[in-house]
């Protein structure tokens, strides 16, 4: 494999491999909060199990999201010091402010995780606000710093040096109100949808109790709130492209030459020669002015084209469309099947509806909530290329003169394969475990401030 | 007396990062080295100790080496750069090491008992391989050796760190994070009243602590022929700091001795800083000797004063929960500063 493709391969399976703990890590301590909240007020044991067993389950996600996030933050340097040393000057001090939310992060849910017994409910429960809390803080910064290398603002950059700079505006490029709002958004959809369906799953073999039509309204109720405001933020970030990230936006719908009356492609093929300028859009369902009139609600808006751009800046719109339309596509999808479900649980009076096609289709949001996740990043970094910094540094500049890559790559990806199984096994595990005899007593924390909990009991709160 | 400049505010703070993370973070992988030990009668119960003492507290201990990274390469990017470019594979093998140490633990703590044996395995290599590597990599700036600036140096292949005072050095990271792991680990069996317990790790700390006082003899001599720039820097202004390094590990080595853990405690963690400080100090005014200056590395003015008051704010929220966390889980109901655990058996 080249050099530059290999740390290219490594740096994007290290990021889609993390984001997927990042998403549980931010998504998850929230549904902890809220069924720890309502356990307490009403003193229900069945609540307060689901928290307890997903208190158990996040231990284990937030480790390996820890150390899988160690090795995005080595990678950054290790495999593109010339990327880094650019970033540090200019925006640098966003990474140690993550470090901050990480802390806390990290503090808070050891306190929740090993507290159960040693803190008294309602300090148990407020432990988690700040794990919420740091979740978003870090989320809200790394984006930041990624908003920042698509719209790069606070440096004047003359005969190779850098001057002026002013890490304040860097912060508060022309990108980072509609990312991180965005991301911050798709970590409680995906989230929701996840533990939904691992519900709806169980209920699809024929277990249908309190306990897990209690999951499934947890998880289901923060995506039926979080998924429309996704999806408007989203239209947002699409219209926001065409005045800021033109070449992106291009990409994403195949626009091969500027025009107006510019149609909206659906699906298809965009195959296009970066070189020459030429290309075919195959299969695409067409709908007239669509991107015009999506753009400037005006069927003569003007929309820039793939021609405006210098050959060697131009990126492959391929991947870019498939996986925008991807994660459009999916998006609708779970959002249909959101409202359907709290369409049919109010028609019929709150009785929960346990229709097998619907459960199904819950089981399938799931997974696509987390694949349009790594797609929508998909189009976000592949629509950067050929730029790690927008306009600034090329890929193929930043990447480090180090040899072997290759065989980085290999270990590292040998590494996340390792993980996953074992992570998967050890949670499937868990999740087998019988449920626990769902007494206040047994459940609620804080009830024996002496002793710590026995192995035995620990094994029977598991997931 | 003048104010000291910025970036010296900068890796003041980033210094106090790296000995948290040192005593912290080494005294975890020190816990991993021991598993390599752990046999006998008390097998079962050593496992024990070791989870419940990592358990709550690995992660946080481990974001100090988040912070010390993200710290150094925002507050001194040219710094940073030059490092990850030549220093790419003890760097790469330190983080695999650390990546594999926090799965392994969280995976056999976890519940996989059946192939908790490879998983101990895993923990305890990655627990060596990750100081030895992060030790070498010190030592090689340290020695001197990096004179090639800029992210686009070539990656060194080793002769830049597997010198012997390399070497020594990473050996030597070793014995301290075995060191100190082993004093915290008599703390936590006393406050668990397993007296049998207390006295393995009491001796396994005494033994630990010759060979770390060994083998830093031995690095400072060697540092005088291979490490000429820190060794100049040393005699001009860092010797009270080393001989206080010495007295202090000589006092947790009594303390150990004689039972007095919280007190053998405190004094290896301060024995640590010391250490380190001395580093520090003797490396003024570089930052990677013998050609980059902290002030030459150091990011813009405005960056490092926002920095600055990033790091206050964050240091306002963060250490008091530190401290929130080490109570609950350390202090709560565990022995006196002044009292005496168990003693006794035989030390060689
Ligand atoms: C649950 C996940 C999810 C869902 C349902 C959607 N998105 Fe999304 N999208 C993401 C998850 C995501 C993401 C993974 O979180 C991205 C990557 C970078 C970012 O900030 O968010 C993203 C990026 C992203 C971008 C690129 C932003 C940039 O590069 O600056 C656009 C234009 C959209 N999205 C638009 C949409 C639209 C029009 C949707 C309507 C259905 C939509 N997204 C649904
Ligand atoms: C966590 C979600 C993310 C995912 C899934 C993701 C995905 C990817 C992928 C697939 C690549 C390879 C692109 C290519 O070379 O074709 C990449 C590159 C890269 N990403 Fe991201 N990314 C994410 C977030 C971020 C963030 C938040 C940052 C910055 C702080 C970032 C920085 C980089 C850098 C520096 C590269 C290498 C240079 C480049 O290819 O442009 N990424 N990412
Ligand atoms: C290039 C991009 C990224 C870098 C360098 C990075 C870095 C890191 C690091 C070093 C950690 C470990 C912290 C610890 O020790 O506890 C971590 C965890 C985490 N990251 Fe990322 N990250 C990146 C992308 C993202 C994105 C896009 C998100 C937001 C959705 C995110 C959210 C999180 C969260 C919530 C955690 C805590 C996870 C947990 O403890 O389970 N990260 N990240």
């Amino acid at each position: 494999m080249p050099h530059l493709l290999a740390a290219r391969a490594q740096m994007g399976t290290s990021l889609a491999f993390h984001i997927i703990f990042s998403v549980l890590g931010v998504g998850l301590p929230l549904l902890l909060c809220i069924a720890e909240g309502i356990a307490l007020k009403r003193k229900d044991p069945v609540w307060m199990t689901l928290a307890r067993r997903w208190s158990k389950a996040a231990a284990i996600i937030f480790a390996i999201g820890a150390v899988s996030g160690t090795i995005v933050e080595f990678e950054l340097g290790l495999l593109w010091p010339t990327y880094i040393n650019y970033t540090g000057q200019i925006i640098g001090p966003l990474f140690a402010f993550e470090g901050f939310a990480f802390f806390l992060e990290a503090i808070f849910f050891a306190i929740y995780l090993y507290g159960w017994n040693r803190l008294k409910p309602f300090y148990h429960w407020l432990c988690s606000f700040p794990i919420v809390l740091g979740g978003a803080a870090s989320t809200w910064f790394i984006v930041t710093t990624n908003a920042w290398m698509n719209t790069p603002t606070g440096f004047i950059f003359t005969n190779g040096k850098l001057t002026g700079i002013d890490t304040v505006s860097a912060i508060f490029n022309p990108s980072t109100p509609y990312e991180t709002v965005h991301m911050l958004l798709a970590c409680y959809v995906a989230c929701g949808f996840g533990v939904a369906a691992l519900y709806a799953f169980s209920m699809l073999r024929g277990k249908r109790d309190t306990y897990r039509r209690y999951g499934l309204l947890l998880g289901l109720g923060m995506a039926v709130i979080a998924t429309p405001l996704q999806i408007a933020s989203g239209d947002f970030n699409a219209r926001y492209l065409a005045s800021k990230q033109p070449a992106k936006l291009a990409a994403m719908e195949g626009v091969f030459t500027t025009g107006t009356n510019v149609p909206l492609h659906i699906g298809g093929f965009p195959i296009y020669d970066t070189q020459t300028g030429k290309g075919t859009f195959y299969y695409a369902i067409a709908i007239p002015d669509g991107l015009s009139l999506m753009v400037g609600y005006d069927p003569n808006t003007q929309i820039k084209g793939l021609n405006e751009f210098a050959p060697q800046d131009r990126p492959n719109p391929l991947p870019i469309h498939l996986a925008f339309d991807g994660m459009v596509g999916s998006g609708f999808f779970i959002l249909g099947i959101a409202g359907l479900f709290w369409l049919l649980y109010f028609l019929r009076k709150r009785h929960f509806p346990e229709h097998r096609l619907l459960l199904l289709g819950i089981l399938l949001a799931g997974p696509l909530s987390f694949l349009s996740v790594e797609l929508g990043w998909m189009v976000t970094e592949e629509g950067r290329q050929p730029w790690v910094i927008y306009g600034l540094l090329r890929t193929s500049q930043a990447v480090t003169t180090a040899p072997f890559l290759n065989y980085s790559f290999l270990t590292f990806s040998a590494i996340y394969i390792v993980l996953a199984v074992t992570m998967i096994m050890l949670l499937l595990r868990q999740g087998r475990k019988p449920l626990p005899e769902m007494k206040w007593e047994a459940v609620s924390s804080g009830n024996d401030e002496s002793a710590d909990v026995s192995a035995e009991q620990e094994e029977q709160v598991g997931v | 007396m003048a104010l000291p400049s910025l970036p010296y505010i900068v890796i003041t703070v980033l210094w106090f990062a790296l000995i948290a993370y040192a005593v912290f973070g080494g005294a975890d992988f020190g816990a991993g080295i021991w598993e390599i030990l752990v046999s006998g009668p008390t097998a079962k119960e050593q496992h024990a100790l070791i989870d419940d003492a990592l358990g709550p507290v690995w992660e946080v201990n481990h974001v100090w080496l988040v912070f010390l990274v993200v710290g150094l390469f925002s507050g001194f990017p040219g710094a940073f750069a030059t490092l990850v470019a030549v220093l790419f594979f003890p760097l790469t093998l330190a983080l695999i090491g650390t990546v594999l140490r926090g799965s392994a633990f969280i995976f056999r703590t976890h519940g996989l008992r059946k192939s908790a044996t490879i998983w101990n395995r895993i923990f305890s290599f990655s627990s060596v391989i990750t100081p030895f590597f992060l030790g070498a990599g010190a030592a090689a700036v340290a020695s001197g050796g990096i004179q090639d600036l800029g992210p686009k140096t070539q990656a060194n292949l080793g002769s830049l760190w597997l010198t012997p005072f390399c070497l020594t050095i990473g050996v030597l990271s070793l014995a301290l994070c075995a060191t100190m792991a082993a004093i915290f680990l008599t703390v936590e069996a006393t406050n668990q009243k397993k007296a049998d317990l207390v006295i393995i790790f009491r001796r396994r700390g005494l033994i630990a602590g010759a060979v770390t006082a060994v083998l830093g003899a031995v690095g400072l001599a060697e540092a005088a022929f291979q490490a000429p720039t820190l060794w100049q820097g040393m005699l001009a202004h860092a010797v009270p700091l080393v001989i206080a390094t010495m007295v202090i590990g000589v006092g947790a080595a009594v303390a150990l001795y004689f039972g007095y853990y919280r007190i053998a405690r405190a004094l290896i963690i301060a024995e640590t800083a010391f250490m380190l400080g001395s580093w520090g100090v003797s490396q003024i005014p570089y930052i990677i000797p013998p050609k980059l200056t902290v002030d030459a590395a150091a990011s813009s003015p405005s960056t490092q004063l926002l920095l600055i008051i990033g790091i206050a704010i964050g240091m306002i929220i963060i250490l008091p929960s530190i401290l929130l966390l080490f109570y609950i889980f350390k202090y709560k109901g565990g022995m006196g500063l002044l009292s005496k655990g168990a003693t006794g058996g035989t030390i060689l």
